[in-house]
């Protein structure tokens, strides 16, 4: 009987619709898991042989590189920020996060037009020096170069996350280590890194997960990684079951990689408590540190966001034209379009499980929320491969379906932008989702308990009091999610239909086929877009 | 009897030990019981469960003629008609007054709305405060607010949790006798959950001392407080000097 009072309870709507949310979140990575363990074919047996072991090594190259490299200089920057008052720190506070806006595969194609032969610094030495160069030197299209562009691009995860821990939680033991006299490098090696490893490995790891999903910069600079590897299988031999094979030997990987973090990061989570925070007071540097800190902040932003931006202005000038075409205008219209409406159904299903989770106790309401961070940890061309076979699973279906109803039969789903919305979705729920959980985390259960006193369902009590309560949240949701979507590129690549061009893959697509110029202007846009959105964030909502 | 609570047990599902045991307490129309207990004694559970916010493991509970809860059923706590004044107040932060009064008379015509919110101000006295919002009143005002919130909808049974944990002590005092009054002026049945005797003592017609989730005791005031002076040792409840700092 008891039980039976309690399914009843439970199963209203927000607990159906997270259930199927959940599962259509679910079912394309299981897709990949059940056919990963099918027949293997001869082509698979010959990647297999042949070039696996390059994938992974290459794939473990950049991922330990870039994630070495990132976590010195996220770190280092976020102490010195954190601790030291010198010229322009205000600024640096999210100066230094602006890289992120530019994606990596933008930056990569645009150092490479900075670098090569009829590039500025090469025809600058030409012109005004007479001095040709060994092309060698400037060649950025290789391994270091691609360990280069994704660090310079992506250390603010790393950055951002470890300086909120520090300034929050770091107060009383760094202050107590200046107290007993510990110099400035001793405090950063005993006591910043040591306390804060659980923030650091957290931007760590989505660095990582970053560098797992880049298709735009390693097939650029034509190195053989998994992705790559999953797009010429695919695409170049047709062979989407070996694409499949690949796929699946991916996700391991980056489950493995998973669970490492949980391992390193240990029982403590970086939490941010809001109450009674005290806040570290900088030390003001004089004399020639003061400007060795300044110099070396000043040194990342001008690699990382001020010469890429100069350069893409100046393409931009040569190119300003093409601001006039339909052509161009189709493309703004695209990515609008499909990055609203996966941004808004990515804001929709968070709403309704997080919601599910808060008010309800028990196995399902504490794994869903799981569920939806999944996606962001595996790779975009992954998620595609699943959305693709199961799709086209589905539409095998319908087929038959139609040709019994005696229509005309189509393949209706695997064709049309709905798989690729749907991609997106799968992708960027974690994003829209972290933002709304921490929403309802501040308001609590309260209000929707003291609105259910007052007699209101506890739908209605959504609609009139929490959703009221947690619009900033919401919204900040939506705009996250919405700037992730416009960038991307691997997933729209494959996923687009025919002829749907993004101002993302049509900048990467005039890269590739070395029109660099031209490609300037979509990815200013995107840039400027997701700029934007960064100083909004935390520029404004920190002061708040 | 009004209110009737049958051998109650819960547990919380990540909680080692049941929090309450075997609870059994029965209410007469218009009475004022002090449930009464120290930190951690499952006052606030006792509460949760009789306003259906939490689903006992076992037990029944009645309310006038209606089974609230039992062992094959459970009513949701928007159909039950108690209301409940929060510790914290949980007034909506983004209504006035007037608003978050009017929030729980939906399905009240229009005309009776006004009428009763009018009412409920009057009675609390502060029909010139309309218009603020929660952030606008003092710590005292809003919990008035929040009493006429819970009233207005004439629920058959109002529960308080720690209805003075955030106010001081003079203000504590003042507003006690107050309560008082205006729950007396209503008649309406009422549980309030305090850890200071001297609130139980000033409130409550009965008071149910808590202890471990159980019942440790029940009684009028002068039986349970009264001129007792073991009283202090067997009650693991603050010393009443000590609840004034
Ligand atoms: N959500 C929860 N999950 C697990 N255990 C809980 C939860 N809420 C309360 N408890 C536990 O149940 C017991 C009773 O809690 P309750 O809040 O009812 O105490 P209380 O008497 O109201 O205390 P206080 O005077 O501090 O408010 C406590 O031991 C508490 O730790
Ligand atoms: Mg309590």
């Amino acid at each position: 009987m008891k039980w039976f009072r309690t399914l009843k309870l439970t199963m209203n709507m927000w607990t159906v619709l997270s259930i199927i949310f959940v599962l259509l979140v679910l079912l394309p990575n299981l897709s990949i898991i059940v056919q990963f363990f099918s027949e293997p074919n001869e082509n698979w047996l010959h990647i297999r042989e042949y070039m696996l072991q390059q994938y992974i090594q290459n794939t473990l190259v950049l991922v330990l590189f870039v994630g070495f490299l990132t976590l010195v200089i996220g770190t280092s920057l976020a102490w010195i920020i954190s601790a030291y008052d010198f010229p322009l720190r205000g600024f640096f506070q999210w100066g230094l996060i602006l890289p992120l806006a530019i994606p990596p595969y933008i930056g990569a194609y645009t150092y490479h037009g900075i670098l090569n032969y009829t590039g500025v610094i090469q025809t600058s030495l030409r012109n005004q020096f007479d001095m040709t160069v060994n092309q060698q030197y400037f060649n950025i299209m290789n391994m270091p170069g691609a360990i280069f562009i994704l660090t310079i691009f992506l250390f603010p995860y790393v950055f951002t996350i470890t300086k909120a821990f520090l300034a929050r939680q770091s107060t009383a033991l760094v202050e107590n280590a200046r107290i007993l006299g510990s110099s400035s490098w001793r405090i950063y090696f005993k006591v910043v890194l040591p306390i804060s490893r659980a923030a650091i490995i957290a931007g760590v790891s989505l660095v990582v997960l970053e560098v797992l999903n880049d298709y735009g910069v390693v097939s650029y600079y034509g190195i053989q990684t998994f992705t790559t590897a999953i797009f010429q299988t695919w695409f170049g031999m047709g062979d989407l079951q070996s694409a499949v094979k690949l796929a699946g030997t991916l996700m391991i990987i980056v489950l493995f990689l998973l669970v490492l973090e949980r391992i390193f990061r240990g029982r403590r989570r970086y939490s941010f408590t809001t109450t009674k925070v005290k806040l570290l007071q900088p030390v003001k540097l004089e004399g020639k540190q003061k400007w060795l800190a300044f110099s070396y902040c000043s040194f990342i932003f001008l690699i990382a966001f001020l010469i890429p931006i100069a350069q893409l202005l100046h393409w931009a000038t040569l190119t300003y034209k093409q601001f006039f075409s339909n052509e161009f205008w189709g493309l703004i219209w695209n990515s609008i379009t499909v990055a609203f409406i996966a941004a808004s159904m990515i804001v929709v299903i968070a709403v309704v499980i997080s919601n599910f989770a808060r008010l309800n106790r028990g196995m399902l309401a504490k794994t869903f929320p799981k569920v939806t961070i999944l996606g962001y940890s595996i790779p975009g061309a992954v998620i595609a491969v699943g959305i693709v076979t199961f799709f086209t699973a589905i539409d095998r279906e319908l087929f038959d379906f139609y040709e019994w109803l005696g229509l005309q039969p189509t393949l209706v789903i695997s064709t049309s932008i709905f798989m690729l919305i749907f991609a997106y979705v799968i992708r960027y729920l974690a994003v829209g989702y972290n933002s709304i959980e921490s929403g309802f985390d501040r308001i609590g259960t309260n209000f929707t308990e003291a609105s259910r006193m007052l007699g209101m369902s506890v739908t209605k009590s959504f609609f009139k009091v929490d959703m009221k309560l947690i619009r900033g949240a919401i919204f900040g949701g939506f705009i996250l999610a919405f700037i992730d979507i416009m960038k991307e590129l691997p997933l729209t690549l494959i996923l687009r239909p025919f002829n749907f061009d993004t101002l993302a893959t049509k900048a990467y697509q005039y890269a590739s086929d070395e029109m660099i110029h031209q490609a300037a202007i979509p990815s200013i846009i995107i840039v400027v877009v997701s700029a934007m959105a960064i100083y909004v964030f935390h520029h404004v909502l920190e002061k708040e | 009897m009004f209110v009737h609570i049958r051998e109650l047990a819960f547990k919380y599902p990540n909680a080692k030990e049941s929090t309450i045991k075997d609870f059994n307490l029965t209410i007469d129309q218009g009475e004022i019981i002090s449930i009464l207990g120290e930190s951690g004694s499952g006052k606030s559970t006792i509460l949760r469960l009789i306003a259906g916010l939490e689903m006992p493991t076992n037990g029944n509970i009645m309310v006038g003629d209606h089974c609230m809860c039992s062992n094959s059923s459970f009513i949701q706590p928007e159909k039950r008609g108690v209301g409940m004044v929060f510790q914290d107040y949980a007034l909506f932060p983004h209504m006035t007054v007037e608003d978050n009064i009017k929030f729980g008379l939906q399905k009240w015509p229009r005309k009776d709305k006004k009428e009763r919110i009018g009412e409920v101000l009057e009675l609390v006295n502060l029909e010139d405060y309309r218009k603020r919002y929660p952030f606008e009143l003092s710590g005292g005002q809003q919990q008035r607010v929040a009493l006429a919130r819970a009233l207005a909808p004439k629920p058959k049974l109002l529960l308080f949790d720690e209805p003075f944990s955030n106010l001081d002590a003079d203000l504590q005092i003042r507003i006690r006798e107050e309560l008082r009054r205006i729950i007396k002026a209503t008649g309406v049945t009422s549980i309030f959950v305090t850890h200071d005797q001297d609130d139980s003592q000033a409130l409550a017609d009965r008071i149910v001392v808590l202890r471990k989730g159980a019942v440790a005791q029940i009684g009028t005031p002068s039986e349970v407080l009264g001129t007792d002076c073991s009283f202090d040792e067997r009650l693991p409840v603050k010393p009443r000097i000590l609840s004034r700092v």
